[in-house]
């Protein structure tokens, strides 16, 4: 196989990945405001830990560039926010600040694997090992994701088969992306810091901003932290095993 | 000068201590402190703090991710049962007006037992290395701050005199230095014990920053006011840290 399309391959099979985070929300089909609070505290809890990650990653590359991304990923949720409060939204039978919250976390999850394509395609400069070891890392990091996005979708009301399609729709930049960053290593590396600045500002400003207020506004926060916190724990660790 | 290594755990969180006074000093200047500051205070507490724990578990969790984590989960759980078992778990800590005498001593108990965690990353950040524990002493000094005015505006709106309130808030502190050193102590003797001490550190700070802080916060000001002083306060931990140790 061409090194084009086996890039392009791999990729797409992390991009499938990301569905498979949706599959234990299955049983949840209650939208009861503690349903919301506990699966925003869930996703809370994992994108803190990616977030986490992200910037020990970035940091390898350069704090300040790191640092520089993720002002510009809470400038882009703000932005977006201001956007869709203005557009009365609707989003899978729901609408208002539910719909919102979808979006948004769709928007913020589809961005952010812009970086994680470029890192796939980086990777493949590397040798195959590399390759194939940041393939899986990322496929495997794509559940939680995916976990996380259907966590803030199903409780609103959307459907099993829109969180896995949703799901996979947010990764699909990845294989997108792979290919220009396989073809154009040299002149991609240096916005790498950027790129994951940017997804772990978006993320971690999400939380605050959205995830967590709402989560406090519907549940008892000792419960509620609770799970943050050790999400969170659970996140940090699992991708110190990838 | 180089200080030995338990002096300077006892300097840095004794200065972490005194800061704490600090925090009495806005309130002199107003009676009432508007909401909306306290809410911006906490925020920054709890964003230092987030960083902090974010700083704690870069530098140690590489080696020992497994132990790392079961500290953080012990860490975690015992402050969600003290917590329960205290009856403080929904407490306000900053019902301005309130003059129950039980919020009192429950505020001063609550004030304390965050402490603590506090000093135990202190000490953990010192057996790593002594620039990281002065860099963690600085971290949680600033945080004191705000700390401290919170509890000290309350415990002035309660009808203690100014100098009441600071010496309170800063004794309540106490618990940060005692347990820094015998941190640091402990794990000095047995440093197989300083995966653990880190993992109960980082647990125990991101309990009290989700439990506590950014509760409060979201109550006594905007979300995104408070989720942006927050991350700028992240911001500027991991910024200082250079990113990692």
């Amino acid at each position: 196989m061409p090194d084009t399309a086996r890039v392009f391959t791999y990729a797409l099979l992390t991009a499938f990945a990301t569905g498979l985070g949706a599959l234990p929300f299955a049983f949840v089909r209650g939208i009861s405001p503690a349903v919301v609070a506990w699966t925003n505290a869930i996703a809370s809890g994992l994108m803190l830990g990616a977030s986490f990650g992200l910037v020990a990653e970035g940091t390898q590359y350069g704090a300040w560039e790191t640092v520089a991304g993720a002002t510009v990923g809470v400038g882009f949720i703000l932005f977006t926010q201001r956007l869709l409060a203005r557009s009365g939204v609707r989003f899978a039978h729901a609408r208002g600040p539910g719909a919102q919250r979808m979006l948004l976390m769709i928007i913020v999850m589809t961005v952010h694997s812009f970086s994680e394509g470029v890192a796939v395609g980086v990777s493949f400069g590397g040798g195959m090992a590399l390759a194939v070891a940041i393939t899986i890392a990322i496929a495997v990091h794509n559940i939680p994701e995916g976990l996380a996005i259907s966590a803030v979708l199903r409780p609103r009301g959307a459907s099993l088969a829109a969180c896995v399609g949703w799901s996979v729709f947010s990764s699909l930049p990845q294989p997108l992306m792979a290919v220009p960053a396989f073809l154009l290593v040299e002149a991609v590396r240096p916005a790498l810091p950027y790129g994951i600045g940017f997804a772990a500002g978006a993320m971690v400003f999400m939380v605050l901003v959205e995830l967590l207020p709402e989560a406090f506004d519907r549940a008892r926060r000792a419960p509620v932290a609770l799970i943050v916190c050790l999400t969170l724990v659970a996140m940090v660790v699992f991708q110190q095993y990838l | 000068m180089t200080l030995h290594p338990t002096l300077a755990v006892l300097t840095y969180s004794g200065l972490a201590l005194l800061s704490a006074g600090f925090g009495a000093i806005p309130v002199a200047f107003r009676q009432r402190l508007p909401p909306s500051w306290l809410g911006w205070a906490n925020a920054v507490a709890a964003g230092l703090m987030l960083g902090v724990a974010y700083i704690l578990m870069a530098a140690g969790l590489p080696r020992t991710p497994a132990v790392g984590a079961a500290g953080a989960v012990m860490g975690i759980a015992f402050l969600y049962w003290t917590h329960g078992v205290a009856g403080t778990q929904e407490l306000e800590l900053d019902r301005l007006g309130d003059t129950a005498p039980d919020y009192g001593y429950q505020l001063l108990l609550v004030n304390t037992m965050h402490a603590a965690p506090e000093g135990i990353a202190i000490g953990v950040a010192m057996t790593l290395s002594p620039s990281l524990g002065a860099f963690m002493a600085l971290a949680i000094a600033v945080h004191n701050v705000p700390e401290a005015a919170v509890l000290a505006a309350v415990l002035k709106s309660r009808g203690l005199t100014l100098f009441q309130a600071a010496g309170a808030a800063t004794a309540t502190r106490v618990s940060q230095v005692l347990f820094a050193v015998a941190t640091f102590a402990v794990v000095a003797a047995a440093p197989a014990l300083a995966p653990w001490a880190l993992g109960v550190a980082v647990g125990a700070l991101l309990y009290l920053v989700m439990a506590e802080l950014l509760p409060h916060c979201y109550r006594q000001a905007g979300h995104t006011s408070i989720a942006l002083v927050a991350i700028l306060a992240m911001g500027m931990v991991v910024l200082l840290a250079g990113g990692a140790p």
